[in-house]
């Protein structure tokens, strides 16, 4: 989808009169001249403004609507960009935006596809925010204390995003599971309600970490949807020092340190960042962000630890690294000393952790021009050492924390585990997320059964080895460039002690990721479903194979290709990413989405039928997503979403898209769609590529394929995956979920609509007085067990 | 299935003899080979008597006859589902929701004190392998009363299926009928003696005679 351009200005008609792109040959604009235009940015926030209310009607709103800025920055073109949150009424409406970009020549384009039109509300709400907060904190149930007051908001609801599954991890796998407790059933019959937006956070020992967003029907007070926001994953201050350190990654490097008003030394760089970090900032007293009397303030990449007992475990509480009285820091060697994590020994994840944050924050600055990993300025900071169930072996970034949690890692005790993961490649993959996500209102959902977390981690995956080849160039190079080699595409092969987490050359060298899209790529892990954006951006830096024999040959581009250099395509992604691709929570963005902005920006940054415009088409083709450049359509198998109009389709867009709905122990009729193909016949298999092989413990495959294209149903409650493979080539497949539920609740070893009296029956109870009365063999029944039946019936015996 | 492929073969017969007589003569060929002309609808007679009974609803047509399921008079229940068996010289008919089960509005749906209208309701339907016809309507709140069973319950749609001759009895059987009783015992009952309540009970369902016609 291009951007709309609805009201040219007449500089707008001078720039396509010329022919020539203002930025074909050069798209980078000199620091001088761009920091004119930064001081510009104000104005032109309000001219965006105004222009996008003057272009209500077009844009089929009303007088009652409204734009109000969420987020702005003058990109390296001069450009300002400007993300607008759609009001009504005054109120934000949930999910709809526009993005304005304000040219230096004054002329406004403007980005309205996310816009939704259309709404008509009349009243006020029924309930109050408190009240709105109270059926949150309700549902979410906290054992623990809440680590902040909830918040709440009112806003206008569009219909259209009802749902929200969220995913937990498994406890002994650490996969995401389906979430039960957090199943929307909600249903709307107007397409616009008012809502309360809630947000409440925990982290605590017996919450563990949670920070989730509620979507409260403002007069009925049901849950419309829920979101996850955590991604894995004094008027003295102090001086700013240089320190030296030995990491156990980066080996001896200097620090830009803090020296506090004791004297003593913090891991603490207050040159970097200008705002105050808010995970950091609920420690201050009034949120006035005053630095204490140490001279500590919220402001300023900063590294802290996570306290262990002298056995290993963690005790909850966290601590700036500090008091250390040279500025030393660090000894090399990996960490063994619990209990002692402000010492020498614990101090060295420190060392690799805040280097790595600088030259990560540092890149994003002299190449792009990003202050910060949102733009504004915001501060970041890092846990490391961190040894609770869900962080000691892994590392993620908490958007409203802005900031990453990094484990200790169990290498060697656990020979399958990771080293500490504060090498320079990790902490660059989560600091990037703060790039993609940068706040709570404008973030990438990372859920498993949306195509947008694979955008999202692939995204990360990419600019950490921009960040390791940025890192690795020579003495005296350009730092505002980023060299042409200088990484071997490999995430995590530290961390990994030799075997890379994941290959951006050949994903599926880990025998897990995919190197194509495929319909059903979704129900992947992000990190997992990365694998064909990774491989496409590899493919648009440094090239394809046309040798089959190659790791970077690929069945669906067997010509091959030429990259365009790391250089140009990061700068080609990180447009595309900050400018184009704005996450606002709904999870709607694609792969095929990502191709589509993608070559708007090549054309604006290099112009239409450049060689830079072809390559990123060829790069995306690569990976099955879109036709190479001058090829014909090409064959795309869909798992057919038939069941359009029933209650789960209707209501649930984005959770139920490509599920259906059977019983267990039946014969059902699962439908495919084959397009560009003259045989539209497929081969069913059982299982799919989401169950990694068969090692996912979420999904099962299972039952009978028949002859004629039926599936007898396993006697297995829960998800399945079943493939269809076209029969025409097989690198064309579709991958579907079905979710088989147990419908006899009478158990008279029949199947019927009489079933249904059962949940009936057990309605209210639960209490556990017959399990099977539950679809779903729980010991209770709810709305969710109405709608799976009603879903399964029709999908198994539909009326014909 | 083999009826569909009897009615193919007997037109294929009309046909061949057609041809074989040539141009001209097919109306007295007709005559000879086609004794009994082939329904294009439907017709229903009510059953007799009081107790369970699918009578005809006065919505009912020759091509879509309406069957308005109703109970004894002062019983009471909370939700009835039967399983019928047609011959596939009958099809069944969806209503506006898209279900072959429609709701007149004796049962309350939906939970007591519900301010959304749009919550699922435990009404379903399908048809199963056989031309079995499955349906179901239930109050699945059990904060809702009992609802008096002497109206219409809930209805069901016959459409013409596979050709019949015009005249033919299409017998219609229900092998399963159960209602949801009046008292599944409460909340607050002993487990032991709440288990025992939470039964269906069997209903037997007088049907009427249908006619192809």
């Amino acid at each position: 989808m291009r951007p709309s351009r609805p009201h040219p200005w007449p500089a707008l008609v001078l720039t396509l009169a010329s022919g020539l792109p203002a930025t074909a040959q050069e798209p980078l604009m000199g620091g001088a001249l761009l920091g004119q235009h930064q001081i510009q940015q104000p104005q032109r926030v309000a001219q965006a403004v105004t222009y996008l209310k003057m272009m209500r009607p077009q844009l089929g709103l009303s007088e009652r609507e409204g734009f109000v800025p969420r987020h702005s920055f003058t990109n390296q073109q001069g450009q300002a960009i400007v993300t607008l949150n759609h009001t009504y009424d005054g109120h934000r409406v949930w999910g709809s935006q526009a993005v304005a970009r304000v040219l230096p020549e004054g002329v406004i384009e403007s980005q309205t596809k996310g816009l939704r039109s259309g709404i008509s509300l009349e009243g006020e709400p029924r309930l109050r925010g408190d009240e709105a907060i109270k059926l949150a904190v309700a549902h979410l149930a906290p054992k623990g204390a809440l680590k902040e007051v909830p918040s709440a908001e009112q806003v206008v609801f569009p219909a259209q995003f009802l749902g929200g599954m969220s995913s937990i991890p498994d406890p002994q796998t650490g996969r995401p599971v389906l979430d039960r407790k957090n199943l929307v059933h909600a249903k709307l019959s107007k397409p616009f309600v008012w809502a309360y937006e809630v947000r409440a956070k925990l982290n605590n020992r017996e919450d563990g970490l949670k920070d989730l967003v509620y979507l409260i029907d403002a007069n009925t007070g049901s849950i419309l949807r829920i979101n996850d926001l955590i991604q894995q994953a004094a008027a003295t201050t102090p001086t700013p020092a240089r320190g030296t350190g030995l990491g156990f990654y980066r080996g001896s490097v200097t620090l830009n340190t803090s020296k506090m008003l004791d004297k003593t030394y913090a891991l603490y760089d207050t040159t970097r960042g200008t705002l105050p970090n808010p995970g950091l900032s609920y420690i201050t007293s009034s949120g006035t962000w005053v630095p204490d009397g140490s001279g500590w303030s919220p402001t300023g990449l900063q590294i802290w630890y996570g306290e262990n007992d002298t056995l290993g475990n963690p005790t909850y509480n966290t601590f700036l690294f500090q008091a250390n009285p040279k500025n030393v820091w660090g000894d090399g060697q990996a960490f063994t000393s619990w209990g002692n994590e402000n010492g020498r020994n614990g101090q060295t994840a420190g060392v690799d952790a805040l280097s790595a944050m600088t030259t990560t924050w540092d890149f994003y600055k002299k190449v792009f021009g990003r202050e910060g990993m949102d733009g504004l300025g915001t501060s970041a900071m890092a846990y490391v050492l961190m040894t609770n169930a869900y962080s000691r072996d892994n590392a993620y970034w908490s958007i409203g924390e802005a900031g990453m949690y990094l484990g200790v890692g169990t290498y060697p005790a656990n020979p399958n585990g990771f080293q500490s993961m504060t090498d320079l490649d990790v902490i660059a993959h989560e600091m990037t997320h703060g790039v993609s996500s940068p706040s709570q209102t404008h973030y990438w959902v990372n859920s498993a059964g949306f195509e947008e977390a694979g955008l999202n981690e692939a995204t990360s995956d990419f600019f950490s080895q921009m960040v390791k080849t940025y890192a690795s160039r020579a003495i005296g190079a350009s730092d505002t460039r980023i060299p042409a080699n200088g990484t071997d595409w490999q995430i995590g092969m530290n961390v990994g002690h030799g075997t890379p987490i994941r290959r951006m050359d050949k994903p599926s060298s880990d025998q897990r990721s995919q190197d194509g899209w495929y319909d059903g790529l979704r129900y992947m892990d992000g990190h997992f479903s990365a694998g064909p954006l990774n491989r496409a951006l590899f493919f648009l830096a440094q090239g394809a194979s046309s040798s089959s024999k190659s790791a970077s040959y690929s069945v669906y581009l067997p010509g091959g290709m030429t990259g365009i250099g790391n250089d140009a395509a990061a700068r080609i992604w990180f447009k595309t990413v900050t400018e184009r691709l704005i996450g606002d929570g709904t999870g709607s963005l694609t792969f095929e989405s990502a191709r589509t902005e993608a070559l708007s920006v090549a054309e604006e940054l290099y112009g239409h039928g450049s060689t830079q415009v072809i390559a990123v088409e060829n790069a995306f083709a690569a990976v099955n997503v879109g036709d190479a450049h001058g090829q014909k359509p090409r064959p795309k198998v869909l798992f057919a979403d038939w069941r359009n109009g029933d209650y789960i389709v209707s209501t649930h867009t984005t959770d139920y898209d490509n599920r259906q709905v059977f019983p267990k122990g039946e014969t059902v009729v699962p439908l495919i769609t084959v397009l560009n193909a003259s045989n539209t016949e497929v081969a069913w298999s059982l299982g799919g590529p989401s169950m990694f092989n068969g090692a996912d413990p979420w999904v099962s495959k299972g039952g009978v394929l028949n002859a004629d294209g039926s599936w007898t149903t396993p006697n297995v409650m829960g998800w399945h995956s079943i493939t269809g493979t076209s029969k025409t080539d097989p690198n064309y497949f579709a991958e579907g979920r079905t979710f088989l539920i147990d419908m006899d609740t009478d158990m008279d070893l029949e199947q019927d609509a009489l079933d249904m009296a059962g949940i009936a029956f057990s309605w209210y109870l639960t209490n556990s007085l017959n399990p099977a009365h539950s679809v779903f063999e729980a010991p209770w029944v709810d709305d969710a067990d109405v709608a799976f039946f009603v879903d399964a019936m029709k999908s198994t015996w539909p009326v014909k | 299935m083999r009826i569909r492929t009897l009615s193919l073969l007997f037109y294929g017969l009309v046909l061949a003899l057609s041809l074989a007589c040539g141009g001209g003569h097919t109306g007295a060929v007709a005559d000879e080979t086609a004794p009994t002309a082939m329904a294009e609808g439907l017709s229903y007679k009510d059953p007799a008597g009081n107790g369970w009974r699918l009578v005809k609803d006065a919505s009912s047509t020759n091509v879509r006859i309406v069957l308005n399921l109703v109970g004894p008079s002062g019983f009471k229940t909370r939700g009835v589902g039967f399983n019928l068996q047609a011959p596939t010289t009958v099809k069944f008919g969806t209503f506006s929701n898209g279900l072959p089960i429609g709701d007149p509005g004796v049962y309350q749906l939906l939970s007591a004190g519900s301010v959304d209208p749009n919550e699922p309701v435990a009404m379903t339907g399908g048809v199963k392998e056989g031309n079995l016809l499955t349906v179901g309507i239930y109050q699945k709140d059990r904060g809702q009363s009992a609802k008096d069973s002497g109206r219409t319950l809930c209805q069901i749609v016959l459409l013409p299926g596979d050709r019949a001759r015009s005249g033919a009895q299409l017998p219609l059987t229900i092998p399963k009928a159960k209602v949801i009783p009046e008292d599944i015992g409460a909340v607050t009952d002993e487990l032991w003696l709440l288990d025992k309540k939470m039964k269906m009970a069997d209903i037997t369902i007088a049907i009427g005679t249908l006619t192809a016609r």
